[in-house]
């Protein structure tokens, strides 16, 4: 039984953002760009700044929102509104961002590398039409779900994604045991996922 | 069917962007066999996105806007300059690799004898903590039973091989800590290809060690 059977596509919504983000790819749309940048920028520099494992300073951040919104500029043309939220793409863009800042930074990268963050970091790998429809209905409910985790859970996995923390990053900053972090990490997914499931059972039903 | 995977806390690092660079690579590798772990990332990547809505507004620069357009524009002229890269087929058995493992191929591979069974290729991947490497082990042939120093991480490209914890199928991906030893052996009717990500020397146990291990370097790049 698949979901795309008891939801029409014709149902599914994008947000005001998904659309803005579509047009700049399809038509590029400056004003649409425009508006895109007036609200993610912000948003862009504010996770990076709160990233004070990578010492991001405000000229850092500065420099991450160029990037990552002419990335966003330059890729558009294969986003995908039906796929992915407008905030997840921009979110991937942005990690993949950081991450080459990262490597250039220590040197490691080098023109002659033979794969570079995109290609470690692909998107673009095919998924079933049901898995792409679920999708646009999971990012709604995923943030419905992030407000209703215990505040540990909620405050591992915030460390994990807004600082760019790896696990044991997180456990020595805080002092607590690796497998304590861990297993809050995995506790917090968990009942995300718990959340997702529920609520898809619901709308079948 | 693919019944090993990276676990929920190596996939968040992954989607989060803190993986080391060479497990990321085992781990996107891996990702491109499995559907499972597609979809999960998927999960993770929309979690990212959720705490992007969340995050605390920061005001840019006031030129920034303007700033961007300029670069925009002098972007286009370079990108029309620059030819497009054509992606080649170094090999035809290659074609069943993931892409990533592709383009990790050299012109030429070159591989070096380890013991009667197994043969190893490294691989350049632009790290130092780590070596990546393709190990192959013949139909049947047995690996001298090792102990890792660090995590090693294994992904099956080809054929399958089985060690005390089990029979591994492409895809899978074994994680092995340090104090796992295993001795792993590869079936009966193919060679077994698997691409291998360690962070430390893997030491030969028993009489053998002696011998061999003082020849096991890892070589991260």
């Amino acid at each position: 039984m698949s979901i795309s059977t008891t939801h029409q596509i014709g149902e599914k919504r994008t947000d005001a953002w998904s659309d803005l983000l579509g047009r700049v790819g399809k038509q590029q749309d400056q004003q649409a760009f425009k508006a895109l940048f007036d609200h993610f920028a912000p948003l862009i520099k504010g996770f990076c700044l709160n990233n004070t494992n990578q010492g991001f300073g405000s000229d850092c951040a500065e420099e991450i929102v160029q990037e990552v919104m002419l990335k966003v500029w330059q890729k558009a043309p294969s986003y995908d509104p039906s796929k992915a939220a407008a905030s997840t793409w921009i979110y991937t863009v942005m990690r993949n961002a950081r991450i080459d800042l990262i490597r250039r930074n220590k040197r490691h990268q080098t023109d002659s590398d033979p794969v570079d963050v995109d290609d470690l970091w692909d998107d673009d790998s095919e998924t079933g039409p049901v898995i792409q429809f679920q999708k646009l209905r999971d990012q709604e409910v995923i943030k419905e779900s992030f407000t209703v985790l215990p505040s540990e859970q909620r405050q591992a996995l915030t460390e994990v994604y807004m600082k760019g923390k790896s696990h044991s990053e997180v456990a020595i900053e805080t002092g607590l045991p690796l497998g304590t972090v861990k297993s809050r990490v995995r506790m917090g997914l968990q009942k995300i996922e718990a959340y997702l499931g529920a609520k898809a059972a619901r709308t079948q039903s | 069917m693919i019944n090993h995977h990276p676990d929920a806390n190596m996939l968040v690092e992954y989607a989060s962007g803190s993986l080391p660079w060479a497990l990321s690579i085992s781990v996107s590798a891996h990702m491109q066999l499995c559907s499972q772990c597609r979809a999960k990332h998927q999960q993770l990547s929309m979690l990212g996105g959720a705490c992007l809505d969340d995050a605390p507004s920061e005001n840019v620069e006031e030129d920034s806007f303007a700033r961007l357009m300029g670069r925009i524009e002098s972007s286009k002229n370079t990108a029309q300059k620059s030819a497009v890269k054509v992606p080649q087929s170094k090999d035809v058995q290659t074609k069943q690799l993931p892409k990533v493992v592709q383009k990790l191929l050299p012109d030429n591979l070159q591989w070096r004898r380890v013991s009667s069974a197994l043969k190893m290729a490294r691989l350049t991947t632009g790290q130092e903590q780590y070596e990546v490497a393709f190990h192959k082990i013949s139909k049947g042939g047995k690996v001298v039973e090792h102990d890792h120093k660090g995590l090693e991480v294994t992904l099956v490209l080809e054929g399958s091989f089985s060690d005390e914890g089990g029979v591994y199928q492409r895809g899978d991906f074994i994680v092995r800590e340090p104090g796992q030893t295993h001795r792993p052996t590869a079936t009966l009717d193919q060679d077994c290809l698997c691409l291998s990500v360690c962070e430390a020397p893997v030491a030969v146990t028993g009489w053998l060690g002696k011998v061999i291990n003082p020849f096991l370097s890892i070589r991260p790049a």
